[in-house]
């Protein structure tokens, strides 16, 4: 009855690689370590560059030393990095670190790029273009107020996405479930899914009794159709032999709702989820742009109007990076709970 | 439990009818028709046919998952009214549960009960038992064909139900993998012979695990024989004995042998 657990199960998927791959010589690894020095002497061509190239015309560059302490700690984490992952027995980390190193040598020469068009040439133009280190110095010197503006954001991001997810997923089981249910809230998905829902926002503004109110339902709204349409399809879709075995193994009926369907619909959830995400930044933004008076859609708006487009700049660099860094823990979440599919593991 | 007792474990079908509705009602099929039988603890009953005969369909009704048209199925006395772990039944597919690892799916039926405290020896046991021990964190995607089929028997057996139902448990494996995994499920039986119904399209399989074979006809479907195979475990699938055991049930589905001339 055993299976044959011979030395291959032993083997790690690192050491497997590594054993297929063919043997790297003596010249690709020299190579491969001189693609791990290159982000290292893009940026400090970038601080040259800054330093040495004359600035255009009469601009005046207040501040300068922003743009180099921030170039500076971008170069010492990478080396910090890469100086670990040599040392490290392991090779994940150096192998990661050969696979980043181009495209973080590109960053490095977009901003490079951008400065010698901004700040030495103005090729774009001055105040619509402003260089990096008058962006990061208004980040800087806002700091406070942007840091109000972003925890607003999230707030209004993270209520509207828990209330629309939350209610979503109860009513997308019911309607999976019941066919009555599905009778009377059916019409309603099919009627009003299709529009974007930044097109409530004129009239929640008018109708809700404050305006943050009526964003947070305008975000959860995108957010609820995303997940009651998926965990909705994902429970319908539920092979019915998984039911039969739980049944069979001795399940009662709320075991079969929570111990079988939910679980069995999690993959379809997870994709309404992250549909809803990418819903809720769009209505978000919007919402922020024409209703709400806080928040870094906001921002943007009184910045621009202000004419300060370093302010906005900072503003979208801060919009750019909450929102990847949500996108991605979502993912991440997703990855570690379906860890069970086929494909994922490993 | 021993083997007198469960000797006393007594699966009636008396007279068994069942009709499926078709075409929304608008016409009726008649799917199996006077079915009138005694099983007991201790048989391995493998039932034969072709397809179409209704096999998996009387499986089915024992296991509870549909209804009886006529006539009534009962178990020691108790109709059969749903499904109870103690008829415990494998699919043709493992359907183990994907989202859960390997020893999960084994004590699910402890979890949803409620014992599972008090059973995790017996777990334990039985991961050993199928030689899954090691793979007990696995999730079933990454898992062969014949070991999910294993985890699917395991996570029946375990229940140590009165009846043991089998619909085509072993046709998704490939030759090699179902002739010892037909070893295994005796071994399995064996251990503790409780009643054993198995479906299976395969008339050498049917003569090389069954204490009797029972060959159904069918449009609509009924016993057409009942032979018990009188022969020791393991059987030879060679033996001359084991050939007349073949040619019978060919005969007795029509599909004669003919004789040399």
């Amino acid at each position: 009855m055993k299976e044959d657990t011979t030395t291959q199960n032993k083997l790690t998927f690192e050491q497997l690689l590594e054993k297929e791959q063919k043997e790297k010589t003596k010249k690709d690894k020299v190579l491969d370590f001189l693609v791990c020095c290159l982000p290292i002497l893009m940026g400090i061509i970038a601080i040259l560059e800054y330093l040495y190239v004359p600035n255009f015309g009469n601009f005046k560059n207040l501040s300068p030393n922003t743009y180099i302490t921030f170039i500076i700690i971008l170069i010492a984490a990478y080396t910090a990095v890469f100086v670990v992952s040599l040392f490290l027995k392991k090779k994940n980390l150096y192998n990661k670190v050969i696979s980043k190193a181009p495209i973080t040598a590109a960053i490095f020469a977009a901003f490079i790029t951008y400065d010698l068009l901004t700040l030495k040439s103005n090729k774009l133009l001055y105040p619509f273009f402003p260089w990096f280190n008058d962006i990061l110095n208004a980040m800087k010197g806002d700091a406070a107020f942007l840091w109000e503006c972003t925890l607003s954001t999230l707030k209004l991001l993270f209520y509207g996405y828990f209330f629309g997810a939350a209610i979503g997923f109860v009513t997308g089981i019911i309607c999976g479930y019941s066919k009555k249910a599905k009778y009377w809230i059916d019409p309603i998905i099919k009627l009003l899914g299709p529009i974007p829902t930044a097109t409530w926002i004129p009239l929640v503004m008018v109708i809700a009794s404050t305006l943050y109110k009526g964003c947070v339902f305008i975000v959860a709204l995108g957010v609820w159709f995303a997940v009651t349409t998926a965990t909705m399809t994902g429970i319908e879709s539920i092979e019915k032999s998984y039911f039969e075995a739980g049944q069979n193994l001795g399940c009662n009926t709320r075991q079969l709702v929570f111990r079988i369907a939910i679980p069995a619909a999690v993959p379809s959830i997870f994709q309404g989820l992250t549909q809803g995400m990418s819903s809720a930044c769009v209505s978000l933004m919007v919402a922020e742009m024409i209703g709400v008076e806080s928040g870094l859609g906001w921002y943007i708006v009184w910045a621009k109007a202000w004419a300060n487009y370093g302010k906005m700049y900072a503003s979208l660099i801060i919009i750019c990076i909450i929102f990847t860094v949500v996108t991605q823990a979502l993912a991440y979440i997703k990855r570690y709970v379906l860890r069970w599919q086929e494909g994922m593991v490993r | 439990m021993t083997n007198q007792e469960n000797a006393k474990i007594e699966l009636k079908l008396d007279h068994v009818y069942k009709s499926f509705a078709k075409k929304e009602g608008k016409e009726i099929l008649n799917v199996i028709e006077d079915i009138n039988e005694t099983f007991h603890g201790g048989e391995f009953v493998a039932i034969v046919g072709q397809s179409g005969c209704g096999k998996s369909t009387l499986l089915r009704m024992i296991a509870g998952f549909i209804p009886v048209t006529e006539g009534s199925i009962t178990v020691n006395g108790a109709k059969v009214i749903g499904t109870d772990p103690n008829r415990g039944m494998v699919f043709q597919k493992p359907t183990l549960f994907p989202w859960l690892t390997v020893q999960q799916n084994i004590e699910f039926t402890f979890k949803m009960r409620g014992i599972l405290k008090e059973n995790s020896e017996k777990v334990k046991d039985m991961l050993n038992l199928i030689g899954l021990y090691e793979f007990r964190n696995e999730f079933p995607s990454q898992l062969s064909g014949g070991m999910a089929q294993r985890v699917a028997l395991a996570r029946t057996i375990i229940n140590q139900p009165d009846i043991l139902l089998l619909d085509e448990p072993l046709s998704a494996l490939d030759a090699f993998t179902r002739m010892n995994m037909q070893d295994e499920v005796l071994g399995l039986w064996q251990m503790r012979p409780q009643l054993a119904i198995m479906v299976t399209h395969e008339i050498e399989e049917a003569i090389y695990m069954g204490t009797k074979v029972l060959v159904m006809d069918k449009n609509p479907g009924k016993v057409q024989k009942l032979i018990s195979i009188d022969m020791e475990y393991p059987r030879n699938r060679s033996s001359n004995k084991f050939v007349e055991y073949r040619n019978e049930i060919l005969e007795t589905l029509h599909f004669g042998v003919k004789e040399e001339a």
